[in-house]
Parts: C-alpha cells; sequence; structure tokens
C-alpha cells in the first residue's frame, strides 16, 4: 500500500522515487544538488537539472532512502502507469509535517561490530539537528521516545511536530 | 537496545541534553564537540549557537 503523498518523475532514463514519509530533513540532496532537489519550486524534483549520472550519485547519499531511484527498464507495471499520471498538488520536503523517525529493521547483535562508533550529532546550517548513531531520547517527562538510529531535532523552536523537525526553519527563514 | 552509549533529553521549554558517547559536528563535518554533555538550542534564540544561552527563559519558548 502506498502513500498517496508519494511521486515518482523521470527523465526518460531514470526515475527517481520520493516518499516523503522518510524524510527527516537532513537536507543532503539540496545541499549537494539544487538544480535538481529544490524545495522553493514546484515540482520540487527537476530531473532536467543535471546530467543522470549526478542524480544518482547525490539520490544514493539520501540518509532515509526518502528519495530512491531505478533504471526505467526496471520500472513495474504500476509505476510505469504512475508516471503517465498528471502530477496533483506537489509537496516537498520543507513543507510537509513528516513524522520523523523512521522504524528500523531488527537488529541483529551478532552481527554487529562489538565497539560502537560515537554517535553523530550534525548541526545543518540553518536548519535542524541530524543524529545517527546508537543512541536513546527521552522527552521532559522522562519517557522514552520512538526508538531509531536517525533523526533530526527542531533547532528554529517552530517545529509543529516537536521536538522533531519538519521543515518549517526554511518557511520562517531561520538563520544561525 | 543495550548498545545505546548516547542519551538525548529533550528539555520541556528548553535545551536538547546530550550525554554519553558523541560528537557534534557542523555541516561541513567538523567536529565542535565531543565532551559531555552538551547543551543544544532548541528554541532558536540563543546568540551562542548550537549551544543554549538560556534565551528560552526570556523569549517564552515552552515546548
Amino acid at each position: 500500500m502506498s502513500d498517496p503523498r508519494n511521486r515518482q518523475y523521470t527523465n526518460g532514463e531514470i526515475t527517481v522515487f520520493w516518499v516523503p514519509s522518510k524524510c527527516i530533513h537532513a537536507t543532503t540532496c539540496f545541499r549537494e544538488l539544487i538544480e535538481v532537489f529544490n524545495p522553493g519550486r514546484r515540482p520540487w524534483i527537476n530531473m532536467e537539472g543535471a546530467p543522470t549520472r549526478k542524480i544518482i550519485e547525490v539520490t544514493n547519499k539520501c540518509p532515509t532512502q526518502a528519495i530512491v531511484w531505478k533504471q526505467n527498464t526496471d520500472l513495474s507495471e504500476e509505476e510505469r502507469a504512475n508516471l503517465r499520471q498528471t502530477v496533483r498538488e506537489e509537496e516537498n520536503p520543507e513543507t510537509l509535517a513528516t513524522p520523523t523517525g523512521r522504524s528500523e529493521e531488527p537488529v541483529n547483535e551478532t552481527t554487529k561490530p562489538t565497539r560502537i562508533k560515537p554517535t553523530n550529532v550534525r548541526i545543518m546550517k540553518d536548519g535542524p539537528i541530524v543524529v545517527e548513531g546508537q543512541f536513546k531520547a527521552i522527552g521532559g517527562d522522562n519517557r522514552e521516545l520512538k526508538p531509531t538510529t536517525m533523526t533530526s531535532f527542531c533547532r528554529c523552536g517552530n517545529s509543529r511536530s516537536m521536538p522533531y523537525c519538519d521543515g518549517t526553519h526554511r518557511k520562517i527563514g531561520f538563520t544561525e | 537496545m543495550e548498545k545505546v552509549n548516547t542519551l538525548f533529553k529533550v528539555n520541556e521549554g528548553g535545551p536538547l541534553e546530550v550525554t554519553g558517547n558523541f560528537r557534534v559536528v557542523n555541516s561541513g563535518g567538523k567536529i565542535i564537540e565531543n565532551k559531555e554533555p552538551v547543551y543544544l538550542c532548541r528554541c532558536g534564540g540563543s546568540s551562542n549557537k548550537p549551544y543554549c544561552d538560556g534565551s528560552h527563559n526570556r523569549n517564552g519558548f515552552s515546548i
């Protein structure tokens, strides 16, 4: 069952799939390739903005697989049909109130290295705190928040899905 | 989740408190802090970002 907010875009050669529910606003895509991934534009993905090779390179860097790609020759029947659909009202990663924290596959502890890397706490410029690693988050009442290995915390003070980022920083023009 | 090595505490109306084994990096990938605890601004009003400077007490930040 697919989310009606999901989108797909093609340049005739490859198709990029956008799954907003997976986006944690790590902002990798548009910091690296604004010509293609521009949250201020509709549609927000412009497949003509860069060569296929470059689009693949940046799509592969998405930490949550909110954007993924496929060769058009590998598309399923349903995906092919979706490409012909008229694009309805566009949504993008900066305007959606995205549920953050994705559910993870169960971790097989025996295959994991014994030494744990320090958790990475990335301060995004004019954006959220992106956290990745083996961590636990608790609320003010000491209740544990949804377990995950990657999430993003609001830094602008205005998210509507506190304590997580929902992209509001961009709308209000949050700067350091 | 026994392998958890870092704790994030979301203080209501206050900063994000980080303890344990972690490193804070800026958007350029440079490590700017790795000693615990660290208090990161959540209200958007700190003059010492990304760290908390107590501004949340003055700007009415409550969530």
